[in-house]
């Protein structure tokens, strides 16, 4: 055991060597403040992170003292002294210690993780060798250790048990973390910690809780590439952080039904059941139906660029395109890509910068890949419906169940939150509104309040059992290595596509103002839900249509 | 009693002579004569011509069989008259359950005892019910498709012959498990081994075999398969099955309902071979990528099954990463007292340092492989002019996490090397490692796999893969081997793997074994980590998401309309389908339908859709039954919850699908 024990100590060390690292790259000069009135044009304003290292420098001071608080109020209350007391010590260093930062590697395991590994294992330090003295904290010193129990057994036993423990922190510890910086719409940021395992819901839910907004399933986060605008001064493309919620499609089916409600009153019931029987055939069978959808793009040519119109069509497996001269048939279909590495992301401003036919473009790419490359997929849709098809296809196909899952999960929350903010309103748990920007507060009275109360109530637990389940899952999206994050509800991101989004007066976050895109069909909420209509079209062509 | 004489010997009352045969029907069977009235129960008569056979023996399975009215005699408690048997009625004693071979989804056959009298939806529940297959309703019988007599030289290979035959199952008990299977399998050896064949996949067809069997070529063919349905409300006897025919068994609605690997292993089984006997006889087509997963997922399943490793292995989580490991291996090792290595094992990641020959492409290089030392470290790869300046700076470090790992190798030839594309933000670096020998690839193969998937080589897979990877290597040596190879019967399979009979002849047609070898194991190391149960999972759902999953074709013509189309019938919808041309013309959704309504007489289904569409049509392929039935069961399917669990509601599936037999 004595052997054991100084391993255990010199493990001990090198957490703690860990820990000091993280604590000298939180102490780091900042960055001068933001410009108080940044351009409209947000992405200007938005700045990519390259690495941790980067993205610690560029926090505020408040920004670090908030995210500690967030570290430490993450940290169960077993464990709340210790880090106390360590959060102050290292704030103590705050200062001193910004001159060693700069050679901080990112890749190095930071956050709560390492403090919680470290106080983790100084439990059971009581019958170990002190450990070797550390350079720059000082640590408290652990509980005194229980009664000590006669039988070696048991000590033996309470050990195995501490040291379990302790290899699951360390386990912890060796996810990966990452500071984002969150723009708001109303200019202003927040910085947060993510881990790798959260999904972007999580994080979502996390600024919620910041911003006091309600918590909709509108809302989502979507990054933005600056990189690629390589040595020009316009952005040049954008991608929105896939990862949040593919809930714009299931939402879809949602504002789908809603507008054939109001337009259709008769066959009202029939039509919900059928939506719901629609949702739930594709997602909640042995296998996801990938909604059927086929058509010619273009596709930008490796390296040249020209665009080149082909017919493409969506499988289960990939995308697949008709070669010269061939049938639509299973057989004589060629593999385009295949979704194991890639992500999806719009493009924007291709037609400017590729000479892309229209502005209608998608990108797909490995999300490492961050500058130009013949690995990244450029593709081109004749209209904004066609492109939201095409990426919601891709989404459905990629992620399969996770996102019905997801939206689910999210449903729930946000009906909760609602329901506690505003007894008695559910409506936000029902997407409800087809065409409204981001939701004005969730109060609005809801025609059929009765009904849509039973189905979120059943919604709910259903998704309350969702999410109980998917704490244990693993990390579903790859992850960027940087993030520049925005919040945005999902409604602004689609209308913008058609129009730009009307400034809502309304308190925390804003829709975006989207870059508009010149020349853009129809107008507001028409627009949007012809897209919906069209998908549902495209799902319903493959199980049978309506009409 | 029937039968009062008078002195004289005159019958005195009604009574009058009514002959029955004895066994199944056979002109030549003996025969009792009995003296009856038109009120004479059934049950009287059973037990009359007992008596008059008066042989010990267990006659309770025994009934009659009145062969005009093709018709059982059931009701013990009817009469003669009520029945409407007069003396010239053709009445046969015999069993009601009687032998039969059923093909299996996995094209085995097996003997068992089936119900002659009950309708076949009851006899298909209990067939399923002996083979221990969950949720009988999802399948039926089908009849043998004639034999074409043309080649009868041919040999047929002599076949195993599973027996249930004299398997008896106790009713209304739901079966106990003895032995990690249904304990009336666990009896004798047949009768286990006859489990197994159904309990575990079966190995790759021949691909000769494979070839010779028929195969649609167009969507007509594929209409052939669905006339041979049997009636789900009519009794077997009544379908004209004879004792000993041959039959088909397969899932005949494609929505299968709580599919649990782990409660029903024979209903996961059988799944998986008519999905892939679907695919294997181009029943149903996919894309060449999709066919080489599937041929990678039937290796892989063969593999897991010949190895004998049926249940889930051990807690073995794919996500199971080297902490985890380090962790079981740190409780296992604090029972002993060795705890030197515990905490070893779980700081040093081992690694990997070699001279590789390592080549970069890049755009106007004419450098070559160049020897580097090369150091394997987590999941980083860094590279150095040479071992003396390894503590330095590396000529380039790569962190593989999310890479792409491509096997480039010949082992005739005698080249193993390793492509890598590693993403990063400035785009795809691409770089080969050329190693030495087979041992040397399959180490650092594995290496970079594990780090791909973000594992470092403690994971406790680290070493399987690399047993898998030099087995692969073995298996190209003798499997893949040189032209017009053929290997020789199922047989070959065992030790190489043989491509061809893994995918659809028509791959087997447009490459050759060596060219499909690579890229079966390429799509393998997806799935390697698979226990078997998931792996079949898996493939039951890659077959279900392939846009022509689960359509059943019958060729129809439409009111009003001159020529044959095709009407395909899903869980969910109908399509119109162009006979010619194969395109989807019109779906018609099961949710938006009305009523349906059949004309037995002119042969006629027409259906009624929202909206006032009015759809119609006459059946060409199959008899108008089928269809009908098609629609009612999947509209019975849909019906199913997850609450009622297994009770199946044979009423409302018997209105559904029958209302025939008036006709």
């Amino acid at each position: 055991m004595g052997e054991s024990s100084e391993d255990i100590d010199q493990m001990f060390s090198t957490l703690l060597g860990e820990m000091d690292l993280l604590t000298q790259s939180l102490g780091v000069d900042t960055l001068p403040p933001p410009d108080p009135n940044p351009p409209r044009a947000e992405f200007n304003y938005s700045v990519g992170f390259k690495d941790l290292n980067e993205s610690l420098n560029a926090l505020e001071d408040q920004d670090l003292e908030a995210l500690m608080a967030d570290l430490v109020a993450d940290i169960s209350e077993a464990e709340q002294r210790t880090i106390q007391a360590q959060k102050e010590s290292s704030q103590n260093q705050h200062h001193s210690a910004s001159l060693q930062a700069s050679n901080f590697s990112g890749a190095a395991p930071l956050g709560h993780g390492t403090n919680v590994a470290a106080t983790g294992i100084s439990q059971y330090e009581d019958d170990l060798p002190p450990p070797p003295a550390d350079p720059v904290l000082d640590l408290p010193l652990p509980p005194p250790p229980p009664e000590p129990l006669s039988q070696e057994e048991e000590e033996a036993q309470a050990k195995a048990d501490k040291i379990k423990l302790a290899l699951e922190k360390l386990k912890e510890a060796k996810v990966k973390k990452l500071v984002v910086k969150v723009h708001m719409d109303d200019n202003s940021t927040k910085s947060l910690m993510v881990d790798e395992r959260q999904l972007a819901r999580d994080v979502l839910d996390n600024l919620f809780e910041k911003t006091h907004c309600d918590c909709n399933v509108d809302w989502c986060l979507y990054e933005i590439y600056p990189e690629l605008q390589i040595g020009k001064s316009h952005p040049q493309q954008w991608a929105v952080l896939q990862k949040p919620c593919g809930f714009a499609v299931l939402r879809n089916f949602y504002l789908d039904n809603r507008g054939k409600k109001e337009s259709k009153e008769t066959n009202e019931k029939m039509n919900a059941k059928n939506k719901e029987s629609l949702l739930e055939e594709s997602f909640c069978g042995t296998s996801i139906i990938v909604p059927e959808l086929e058509g010619a793009l273009y596709l930008k040519e490796d390296g040249k660029k020209s665009w080149k119109r082909r017919y493409f069509l969506l499988r289960a497996s990939g995308i697949y395109y008709v070669p010269k001269g061939k049938t639509k048939t299973s057989r004589d279909l060629a593999c385009f890509i295949q979704f194991e590495n890639v992500n999806i992301y719009y493009g924007t401003q291709h037609k400017m910068k590729y000479k892309a036919p229209t502005d209608y473009c998608f990108v797909l790419k490995h999300p490492q890949i961050q500058k130009e490359s013949q690995y990244i997929k450029y593709l081109c849709c004749d209209d904004a419906r066609t492109l939201n098809q095409w990426v919601m296809g891709i989404r459905i196909a990629k992620y399969g169940k996770t996102l019905y899952d997801n939206y689910q999960r999210a449903v729930a929350k946000a009906g909760l939150a609602s329901r506690w903010t505003n007894l008695g309103t559910v409506n936000a748990a029902a997407p409800a509104q087809p065409s409204t920007g981001p939701i004005n507060g969730t109060a609005q009275p809801n025609g059929q309040m009765p009904q849509a109360a039973h189905s979120v109530s059943a919604v709910l637990q259903e998704a309350q059992r969702h999410a109980e389940t998917s704490k244990v899952k693993p990390p579903m999206f790859p992850k960027p290595m940087f993030s520049t994050i925005r919040i945005v509800p999902i409604t602004a991101l689609l209308k913008s596509r058609v129009q730009p989004s009307p400034a809502v007066a309304k308190r925390p976050p804003m829709p975006p103002k989207r870059h508009e895109n010149p020349g853009t069909p129809s107008g507001a909420g028409g627009g949007e839900q012809d897209f919906m209509s069209d998908l549902m079209k495209a799902l319903q062509k493959k199980r049978g249509n309506v009409s | 009693m029937a039968g009062m004489k008078t002195a004289s010997g005159d019958y005195i009352d009604s009574s009058w002579e009514l002959r029955v045969f004895v066994g199944e029907e056979d002109p030549e069977a003996e025969s009792v004569t009995l003296r009856v009235t038109g009120e004479s129960h059934i049950g009287g008569v059973l037990l009359k011509i007992v008596e008059q056979i008066n042989r010990k023996q267990d006659w309770s399975d025994h009934a009659i069989w009145w062969e005009q009215k093709r018709q059982w005699l059931l009701q013990t408690h009817w009469t003669l008259d009520k029945y409407g048997i007069l003396a010239d009625a053709r009445l046969f004693f015999g069993p009601q359950h009687r032998p039969v071979i059923l093909r299996l989804p996995n094209r085995r056959a097996l003997r068992l005892r089936a119900s002659f009298s009950q309708p076949l939806f009851q006899a298909v529940a209990a067939i399923c019910r002996l083979l221990s297959i969950r949720h009988p309703e999802e399948l039926s019988l089908l009849r043998a498709p004639e034999k074409k007599e043309k080649k009868k030289k041919e040999k047929e290979p002599e076949e195993e012959l599973y027996d249930l035959s004299k398997v008896v199952l106790a009713g209304g008990v739901a079966p106990a498990v003895f032995r990690g299977m249904p304990a009336h399998f666990s009896d004798s050896a047949q009768t286990e081994a006859c489990y197994h064949m159904l309990s575990r996949p079966q190995p790759p067809p021949d691909p000769l075999l494979l070839q010779r069997l028929p195969r649609p070529s167009s969507l007509s063919d594929k209409t052939q398969l669905h006339s041979r349905w049997l009636d789900s409300s009519r009794c077997l006897m009544q379908q004209g099955i004879k004792a000993g025919d041959v039959l088909w068994l397969r899932f005949k609605y494609y929505s299968f309902f709580d599919l649990d690997p782990k409660t029903d292993p024979v209903r996961l089984t059988q799944l998986y071979e008519q999905a892939r006997w679907d695919l294997l006889l181009e029943e149903i087509d996919c894309t060449e990528e999709e066919m080489m997963v599937f041929a990678a997922l039937q290796y892989h399943i063969n593999k897991l099954s010949q190895s004998g490793e049926v249940g889930e292995p051990a807690g073995t989580d794919p996500g199971l990463d080297d902490l985890d490991a380090a962790l079981s291996n740190l409780e296992v090792k604090l029972e002993g007292s060795a705890p030197t290595d515990v905490l070893d094992s779980l700081t040093t990641i081992p690694e990997l340092r070699d001279y590789l020959r390592i080549f970069r492409p890049r755009k106007l290089t004419l450098k070559g492989y160049r020897q580097h030392w090369v150091v394997f470290k987590e999941t980083t790869l860094s590279y150095y002019k040479s071992q003396d300046e390894a503590p330095g700076d590396p000529i380039q470090q790569l962190n593989l996490k999310g890479c792409e790992v491509v096997p480039d190798v010949n082992v005739s030839g005698q080249k193993f090397c390793i492509k890598l594309l590693v993403p990063s933000p400035e785009g795809m670096s691409e770089i080969y490692l050329r190693c030495q020998d087979e041992q040397q690839y399959a180490r650092w193969m594995a290496g970079c796999r594990l780090a791909s998937k973000g594992r470092t080589m403690a994971d406790s897979s680290y070493a399987s893969e690399v047993q898998a990877i030099l087995a692969f290597l073995s298996l190209q040596r003798t499997g893949g081997g040189g032209p017009g190879n053929h290997p020789q019967g199922p047989d070959a399979s065992a030790e190489g793997l043989n491509p061809y009979g893994l995918v659809a002849p028509r791959f087997q047609r447009k490459f050759k074994a060596k060219q499909l070898t690579p890229r079966i194991l390429e799509a393998h190391q997806n799935v390697a980590q698979l226990s078997l149960a998931e792996a079949q999972l898996r493939f039951i759902q890659a077959w279900q998401s392939l846009p022509d999953f689960g359509i059943s074709y019958v060729m129809v013509r439409f009111k009003g309309s001159r020529k044959d189309e095709i009407l395909g019938i899903a869980n969910n919808r109908l399509i119109r389908i162009d006979l010619a041309v194969g395109d989807v013309v019109k779906t018609w959704r099961f949710s938006n339908m009305r009523q349906w309504n059949v004309n037995w007489d002119i042969r006629q289904v027409a259906i009624e859709f929202d909206e006032h569409i009015n759809v119609a049509f006459s059946c060409v392929s199959a008899s108008c039954r089928i269809v009908h039935e098609y629609i009612g069961g999947y509209i019975f399917l849909s019906t199913r919850e997850r609450a009622r669990g297994e009770e199946l509601d044979e009423d409302l599936f018997l209105q559904l699908t029958g209302g025939h037999e008036a006709f």
